[in-house]
């Protein structure tokens, strides 16, 4: 059964417009002496962080933006933001053209939301009983909740376990039944908050390709944030990347890969147990005449590697691929934190 | 105003059949659930039933007038639990747990979802067992002129006490936005102090002490007062505090929530805990 097709898609139409966007937590600073516990309760320390900072962002209709960056750089303030949980301490955040604290009722009512660490099941009753209860409070029209019903059950596979308890469902059935739960109401635009957190390959496989099929056929809009990389490259024609509250980056993924480096792997089996030493590539291990190396496509060559290995030992065999997705993220997390790469 | 009178309508309904799945889906764990919360709510007032009963009456009430407060307060305590579950009443809870954002994202005005999400009429009419019982047995022996108009005002007092212990637990409740950790369990204590100082007579307290009790901090509101102004033992005028405060401290809680919910909404949830979600 395919999604039906029902928005009429206007790629110019912006449906998600941040402009100077800060956020800022204050926290309370404390040491671990007696001395200081007695002083910050009278004159508190508090330490400002700024979750996110003057930031811009536009997502247009039918995008898929995956919304990415290492603990703490300030997607799920993001979120908060754009489905009117939080206000912004200054900027605008405009959702559907509407202020989302604002004008909660009209723009919640558009889109849909999951957090992959909640539920909006109710606990001690079937699913089924949940999907009847939302069909009354977001007043969905019967014909068109029964047709949303029918194809979320099939496309998600939820009809093995449609009258199960939620609270007797696995991680993945109940990710799954969440997210049909949030498209019942044919949202415009979808905010998967780490939707695939915890859940096994197959039940992320047919979440990744329910929300392909759903962007296609439908062309709902999804913004969302996960720290498999693997999977927001699946999934998103563009990536944003966030570092200390601000767009480090914002592109699809091959730009990022060739903007940060295009991280390549390299095994040598050779006769020997010394590995050779490569010029312009990085010994990771070395095990029993089994090298790996690292190196960057754009400034090494893998020719010029394999000669400059063969002139000091016999090579038996050679794997080359490229580095994951994860690898290359890793390697951006880590050069923001040393401060030494440039943002954007 | 129709629309919203008719969703009102729906939501209860809806939220009155989750209620019914939850008690048909195991009979035996619901009557368990049925009798144990009856003997408890026969508890709360069971020694005061027995010292009226023993010393046939309390002070200058008589025992059948104690009976018709104690009828009355485990009355109001029914409608509360009946309108409140789900941590609606125990409003702190869901703030301090960052629960308040499941509401958020419903598209409906808060006060509709508050006043409807909590509604279990199947699972906690048990708590209208004991008090129900208490007003049957008092009233044909108390001489009342029992009028379509008594009637009235009975329920409006009724209604105004259950709207001022609903109103003090989300005053004191809406603590928890500014201190969320600290405050999460803020209303179980003040439920507590209120369930054990309802039930008794107020009389020969000081002047200082009863004028808060009928004030800042409403217990007399819940049972004491309105009882002995239906009962005929106070002006007729005294008919008419309860609803009258009843509406002052509706409107005193409401101002005091919506600042905790804009302060909510602009320094966020800082943590959450799924517990007593929706289950």
């Amino acid at each position: 059964m395919s999604i039906p097709v029902h928005h009429d898609i206007q790629p110019t139409d912006i449906v998600v417009e941040l402009q100077g966007v800060c956020k800022t937590y204050r926290q309370r600073q404390r040491s671990e002496r007696l001395g200081d516990a007695l002083r910050t309760l009278l004159r508190p320390r508090i330490r400002e962080v700024h979750a996110l900072a003057d930031v811009d962002l536009t997502i247009r209709r039918g995008e898929i933006v995956a919304y990415a960056g290492p603990n703490g750089a300030g997607k799920s303030t993001t979120v908060k933001l754009l489905t009117g949980l939080l206000h912004p301490d200054a900027g605008q955040v405009r959702v559907l053209g509407m202020d989302p604290v604002k004008q909660r009722i009209p723009c919640v009512s558009r889109i849909g939301i999951v957090f992959g660490q909640r539920t909006e099941l109710w606990w001690d009753h079937p699913v089924a009983a949940t999907f009847e209860w939302k069909r009354v409070v977001w007043d969905i029209p019967r014909p068109r909740f029964e047709r949303m019903r029918e194809t979320v059950k099939e496309l998600l596979g939820l009809g093995d376990f449609f009258h199960s308890l939620a609270r007797e469902l696995s991680l993945g059935q109940r990710m799954r039944a969440d997210l049909g739960l949030a498209l019942l109401h044919e949202p415009e635009l979808l905010f998967l908050d780490e939707p695939t957190i915890g859940v096994d390959v197959l039940a992320k496989r047919q979440i990744i390709q329910f929300i392909k099929e759903l962007n296609r056929e439908q062309g709902v809009t999804v913004l969302l944030t996960s720290h498999d990389m693997a999977e927001l490259e699946q999934l998103a024609g563009r990536i944003v990347m966030l570092a200390q509250g601000r767009i480090a980056f914002d592109s699809d993924f091959a730009q990022l890969r060739r903007t940060y480096a295009d991280r390549r792997v390299l095994v040598l089996h050779t006769t020997g147990d010394t590995a050779p030493a490569l010029p312009g590539a990085e010994l990771i291990s070395s095990e029993n005449g089994s090298h790996e190396y690292h190196y960057d496509a754009g400034s090494a060559r893998l020719t010029d590697l394999l000669k400059t290995a063969e002139a000091q030992t016999e090579v038996l065999d050679v794997e080359s691929h490229r580095g994951s997705i994860d690898e290359v993220i890793a390697d951006i997390y880590e050069s923001w934190q040393r401060g030494d790469a440039a943002i954007r | 105003m129709a629309g919203r009178i008719r969703q009102l309508f729906r939501l209860w309904r809806v939220q009155a059949y989750l209620d019914f799945l939850w008690m048909t889906r195991d009979a035996r764990y619901f009557l368990i659930c049925f009798i144990c919360d009856t003997i408890i709510n026969i508890g709360t007032v069971t020694a005061m039933l027995l010292v009226a009963a023993r010393f046939d009456g309390i002070g200058p009430w008589t025992r059948d007038q104690a009976f018709f407060m104690l009828g009355y307060g485990s009355v109001v305590r029914g409608v509360v639990n009946i309108f409140c579950g789900f941590n609606i009443f125990h409003i702190s809870r869901r703030i301090g747990r960052g629960q308040l954002d499941h509401t958020l994202i419903i598209p409906q005005p808060l006060w509709l979802i508050l006043l409807t999400e909590g509604f279990t009429p199947i699972q906690s009419s048990c708590s209208l067992i004991p008090g129900s019982a208490l007003l049957c047995w008092s009233i044909p022996r108390l001489a009342l002129n029992v009028t379509p108009g008594w009637v009235a005002l009975f329920l409006l007092n009724l209604l105004a006490s259950v709207l001022i212990m609903v109103a003090v637990a989300f005053l004191w409740g809406s603590i928890a936005f500014w201190a969320p950790r600290a405050a999460e369990e803020i209303n179980t204590d003040v439920d507590g102090a209120l369930e054990q100082i309802k039930v008794f007579p107020l009389d020969g307290l000081g002047p200082l002490l009863l004028g808060s009790f009928v004030t800042v901090f409403p217990i007399g509101l819940l049972a004491w007062y309105p009882s002995q102004a239906l009962l005929g033992l106070r002006p007729a005028a005294g008919l008419l505090l309860t609803p009258l405060l009843a509406v002052a401290w509706v409107a005193l809680a409401a101002f005091v929530f919506s600042r905790g919910l804009r302060h909510y909404v602009h320094t966020g949830s800082s943590r959450y805990s799924a517990y007593g979600h929706r289950s």
